[in-house]
């Protein structure tokens, strides 16, 4: 009886599922924007506190905007007499609106002591993606927010944003070039050398806790490496000549620079202390602005070799070189992208520089920039943005944009003359 | 005296005349009849339930060995305008009242004549079933339909390509993403009540926010997901891809 059973339930099985093979296709047009709902901060004590609801704000708002695959709802929308926890506020306001994440946060206040919470909800779903606490001091409430955000990219694309990386500058609002550090939206300004000389070519070390700088405050263009949270300053190479465009490997373990310190402008290796370990080019003409490739074994840089300054891609010994760029009669400064997919550079046209970026195989070269003259182009750490420096509003100040050049932002404050932006991974 | 006998015929002109006019005659008959436009006869009008079910793989064919004729649609379920009623609704009332006698009499008679009509109707939309009936049979039995080169053997409306137009809906309104060729192969179980029970992602290029687009797309479908017929699991496979996106 049983076996009767059993033969008749295998017979009749793949009767009942209607499994079939193959598979049909869904496709759609169009790439549209996560619609991005931000509910104004509550304060989850009493107090209200208008400045810090608007900081939040001001906060969540530029980063998911600049962030690319969200567009911010207007308006706060829903009944913010509600709570922040699921279940203590409804979402159907939000659907209605047509919003597919909301952020929901609360404020803290305890003398100087700030505690701030964020959830992130899928609104479809009715569903809590993540949610943080965080307490700190009251003057690091945008870091704090910028850190939430962070994990809002993290949540959604997968990869962490960059929002809470810091910005090294050149700005001669002083009146002469120092370096300046500055939060990656414009924020929380810093000065970090006091010299009174010409500081150029700012680069931070891969875990952001030191950046290189050339400086002429020994009359020579000399390179230097700076600890941030110390202070502590060091000359690492004031050989004869130039020493400039340092760039510290992916590693962190070597520097790639220029030096002339035999006539004639070539590309070296250093380690973080100043011991050259090897030269890399060797011909008449000028090399200069080495840039490293992520996985560190090559280095793209400008040469004139060939008669006008030209992009070039050398493995890291100096070995098998070859030319990257074929259009443009002046290209300068390349800056390989941190997934290693493209290689920004810029590219004299008419009587100023344009952004450009192309892939390391020489095929798609795209300009990104199209207003004013653009300069000093560098990946943001997770490769999605792109910092430069323009004038197309006067002076030389700070830009943003994404990698595909759209969203353009000018984050630089003042009218001073910034330029030669570096950012820095997390801090 | 001889007599002699006179046949009074026509000469040769008056034959020649003769000839032509019966010419012209048969001409003019033949041109009349053949040539003007015959009596207009109205055709039954059928009415069909349009069913909008995509079609799995649409090739129309023509079939190898004629089938067996599918059964016409039972005359039950044509819905036809009820003419008579509407009629007879519509009909307005005479101003002037009538006495007893000659109203009860005009009722009686109009409850006849719409009688009439609805037989007379009943025994048109008969006829015209019948004859759709032989037609299709004879199609089945005999000539060759469909396009040339098919085999006759490809699906039809099925239940993966419903459940494919109800996802297609939805990808419309949720699709975003932010690589440059994202794809997700999914394998959809569906249970015997038409509610999603299984979402297995078979296949991915990785794009976070493509996959969440997928997952949000499936959820909305799922809405309108009627159960499988036959009263079993659904499971099948989609492939999720952005409209036009190079492959290059």
């Amino acid at each position: 009886m049983k076996k009767i059973f059993l033969t008749l339930l295998a017979i009749l099985s793949p009767a009942l599922v209607h499994g079939q093979q193959g598979f049909l296709d869904v496709t759609a047009p169009g790439n549209r924007q996560l619609q991005f709902g931000i509910s104004a901060c509550k304060s989850l004590n009493g107090g209200q506190n208008p400045e810090i609801v608007k900081e939040i704000d001001d906060v969540l708002r530029f980063d998911m905007t600049l962030a690319g695959p969200f567009s911010v709802m207007s308006g706060t929308g829903g009944n913010n007499n509600s709570g922040i926890r699921p279940g203590d506020f409804n979402f159907a306001p939000w659907k209605a609106a047509g919003a597919d994440l909301l952020v929901k946060s609360g404020y803290r206040v305890a003398g100087s002591t700030l505690t701030l919470e964020f959830r992130l909800y899928d609104v479809f779903k009715e569903k809590e993606i993540v949610a943080k606490r965080y307490t700190g001091n009251i003057r690091d409430l945008r870091k704090i927010a910028h850190t939430f955000d962070d994990q809002i990219m993290l949540a959604i694309t997968g990869e962490k944003g960059p929002f809470t990386g810091k910005i090294a500058f050149v700005s001669n609002r002083t009146g002469n070039k120092e370096i300046y550090l500055m939060d990656y939206d414009g924020y929380n300004v810093q000065r970090l050398t006091r010299n009174g000389s010409i500081n150029l070519n700012p680069d931070f070390s891969p875990n952001g806790r030191e950046i290189i700088y050339t400086s002429y405050k020994r009359k020579n263009p000399n390179l230097y490496r700076r600890e941030l949270f110390t202070g502590t300053e060091a000359l690492i190479s004031a050989r004869p000549g130039v020493n400039i465009t340092g760039a510290y490997s992916p590693d962190g373990k070597r520097i790639a620079l220029t030096m002339s310190k035999e006539g004639n402008s070539e590309i070296y290796l250093i380690d973080t202390t100043g011991r050259q370990l090897a030269r890399l080019t060797n011909n008449q003409a000028i090399d200069v602005s080495p840039a490293w490739s992520p996985d560190g074994s090559r280095i793209a840089f400008t040469s004139d070799r060939l008669g006008r300054p030209q992009i070039f891609v050398m493995k890291a010994d100096g070995g098998d070189l070859h030319r990257l760029t074929t259009s443009g009669a002046y290209n300068d400064r390349p800056r390989w992208s941190p997934k290693g997919d493209r290689i920004l550079y810029c590219r004299m046209e008419g009587s100023g520089f344009h952004i450009y970026a192309i892939n390391p195989d020489g095929s798609g070269d795209t300009r990104l920039t199209s207003e004013g003259s653009n300069e000093h182009p560098r990946w943001s750490p997770d490769g999605r943005f792109i910092t430069f420096s323009s004038k197309r509003g006067g002076k030389e100040a700070i830009y943003l944009m994404r990698a595909d050049g759209s969203g353009q932002t000018k984050v630089s404050r003042g009218n001073a003359g910034d330029s030669h932006p570096t950012w820095s991974t997390h801090w | 005296m001889s007599h002699t006998l006179q046949r009074n015929e026509p000469g040769f002109g008056w034959m020649l005349l003769c000839s032509t006019a019966i010419h012209l005659a048969c001409y003019f008959l033949l041109v009349v009849f053949h040539f003007s436009p015959r009596p207009f006869k109205e055709g039954p009008v059928y009415y069909v339930d349009v069913v909008t079910l995509p079609v799995a793989n649409p090739r129309a064919g023509t079939p190898s060995s004629p089938g067996r004729a599918p059964s016409g649609p039972a005359k039950q379920e044509m819905a036809l305008p009820a003419k008579s009623s509407l009629k007879a609704s519509a009909k307005p009332k005479p101003p002037n009242q009538k006495p007893a006698a000659s109203k009860e009499t005009a009722r009686q008679f109009e409850e006849r004549m719409a009688k009439i009509e609805r037989d007379v109707d009943a025994k048109h939309v008969s006829a015209a079933l019948d004859a759709l009936q032989k037609k299709v049979a004879t199609a089945g039995n005999g000539g060759q339909t469909g396009m040339p080169g098919a085999k006759g053997t490809e699906a039809g409306s099925d239940y993966a390509s419903y459940i494919r137009s109800r996802l297609t809906d939805a990808f419309r309104t949720t699709i975003s993403f932010q690589t440059k060729n994202p794809e997700v192969m999914v394998r959809l179980t569906i249970d015997k009540a038409g509610k999603v029970v299984g979402l297995h992602f078979e296949r991915s290029t990785n794009d976070r926010i493509f996959e969440d687009a997928v997952r949000r797309t499936i959820l909305k479908a799922a809405q309108t997901f009627p159960p499988p017929p036959g009263g079993g699991k659904f499971e099948y496979s989609y492939r999720f891809a952005p409209e036009g996106v190079s492959k290059k």
